[in-house]
């Protein structure tokens, strides 16, 4: 059982990205991801909506796989700009592993 | 797959050191202006942000990585750790290939001359020529890459420095957006293909574009290089996915994995083979990219010198 934070999605607001709750889970981002890897990036955003912060540090290095291309947010439905979702997660990850006091 | 968090300091650690992601000094990398005889005062500048110059360290870098993927030695590959001497600085530079080396600054030798074929006027300075830092935005080291990027735009600012011609797509949108964005510094930029003009069919009659992720859709510009080349007589083909929904070469996880990127290039690569006509990009990641997928590709630079 992962421990969830539903304050999460606000403290990404200060790695740049204030778009996570847009979300609904669609999967189109998946869908059309050229990685076709498990739910990328569906699934890690869904992990940032509920703030289970440990999957993430878990499964960090996936958040690394993610080409940067656009083809997500431009398709998101939502606007939920998945893609930037990833950079901002990429952002928060490395605060952690600099040991930023704040995160 | 390496650990993104070795790849990420290592890089961040280059940048600072030597203002590159390489660790090789900017002056060894760049070096393709050296005999021309460009102005070196001006309004606009000629801003090359190092991308092209990069492409023979990465082709060494990647070939290299690619080796121990997947391999007994991949958790020993603290890239940049176990591999410091051969793989990043000096050691690297000695490494990269020459015939690599000629063929980056014939392409940004193109670029110059379509540029003042088109008798646009500017100047070129390879010390406020920097790379852009846009491999820190990309990998999430955000603070690195303002770090990295307030040096580049205060070295343009204090010598004045305000409209930029860029040549590549991940500059281009570095300097475009992030920048203001970011650092809060704002250019006048255009890409050198937004700046040329040339009439008449010259040869070539169809070719392929492989439209890069950052026009294609961040900078939705596809349609720039399309009508350059229609002018001359050119036709592009239409290619499965394109413009606002190019495919991705894989080019942008090399170095965080080289098989994944393999995966998304042999997909690009078939698409981008299947329509029969060569192929042509403008962006030097893409070619190297696409090139290792069995690709035959030219840059557009060098089309165009070559046609026009
Ligand atoms: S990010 Fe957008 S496309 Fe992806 S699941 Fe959420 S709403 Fe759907
Ligand atoms: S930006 Fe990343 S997550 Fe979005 S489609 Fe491209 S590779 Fe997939």
């Amino acid at each position: 059982m992962a421990l969830v934070d539903l304050d999460f999605p606000e403290q990404l607001e200060r790695f740049g990205v204030d778009t996570a709750l847009e979300c609904f889970n669609c999967g189109t981002c998946a869908a059309i991801c050229p990685l076709i890897h498990e739910h990328f990036p569906r699934k890690i955003i869904r992990y940032a909506q509920l703030g289970a912060k440990d999957r993430i540090l878990q499964e960090s290095d996936e958040l690394w796989r993610c080409l940067h291309c656009g083809l997500c947010t431009y398709t998101c439905p939502r606007e939920a700009d998945p893609g930037e979702l990833i950079l901002g997660l990429r952002r928060y990850v490395i605060a952690k592993w600099r040991g930023r006091a704040d995160v | 797959m390496f650990k993104p968090r070795d790849i990420i300091e290592l890089i961040a650690d280059n940048v600072k050191k030597t203002r590159n992601p390489f660790g090789v000094p900017n002056l060894l990398m760049n070096r393709w202006w050296k005999g021309l005889d460009l102005p070196a005062e001006g309004d606009v500048m000629l801003f090359t942000g190092l991308m092209y110059q990069s492409v023979p360290y990465i082709e060494m870098t990647t070939r290299h990585l690619e080796r121990y993927e997947d391999s007994a030695l991949e958790d020993y590959v603290r890239y940049g750790r176990y591999m410091p001497k051969f793989l990043v600085g000096l050691g690297l530079a000695l490494l990269s290939s020459k015939e690599e080396k000629k063929k980056s600054a014939d392409m940004l030798h193109s670029i110059a001359k379509v540029l003042a074929k088109s008798k646009v006027d500017f100047f070129y300075s390879p010390e406020l020529d920097h790379y852009s830092g846009v491999l820190l935005y990309d990998l999430g080291d955000i603070d690195g890459f303002i770090r990295h990027a307030s040096f580049v735009a205060d070295t343009l600012r204090e010598k004045g420095v305000k409209k930029l011609i860029t040549v590549d797509p991940h500059t281009t949108y570095a300097l475009k957006v992030l920048y203001p964005k970011h650092v809060g510094e704002t250019f006048e930029v255009k890409t050198y293909f937004e700046l040329i003009n040339f009439r008449g069919e010259n040869g070539t009659k169809q070719v392929t574009l492989h439209d890069p992720c950052m026009y294609g859709r961040y900078l939705e510009m596809s349609d720039v290089p399309t009508k350059v080349l229609a002018n001359m007589g050119i036709e592009c083909v239409a290619v499965r996915n394109s413009g606002k929904f190019t495919n991705c070469c894989g080019g942008p996880v090399e170095s965080i994995s080289p098989k994944l990127s393999k995966e998304i290039l042999h997909r690009r690569a078939e698409e981008l083979k299947s329509t029969g006509a060569p192929v042509v990009t403008m962006c030097p990641i893409c070619m190297t990219h696409l090139k290792k997928g069995g690709v035959e590709v030219e840059d557009l630079s060098t089309l165009i010198n070559r046609c026009a």
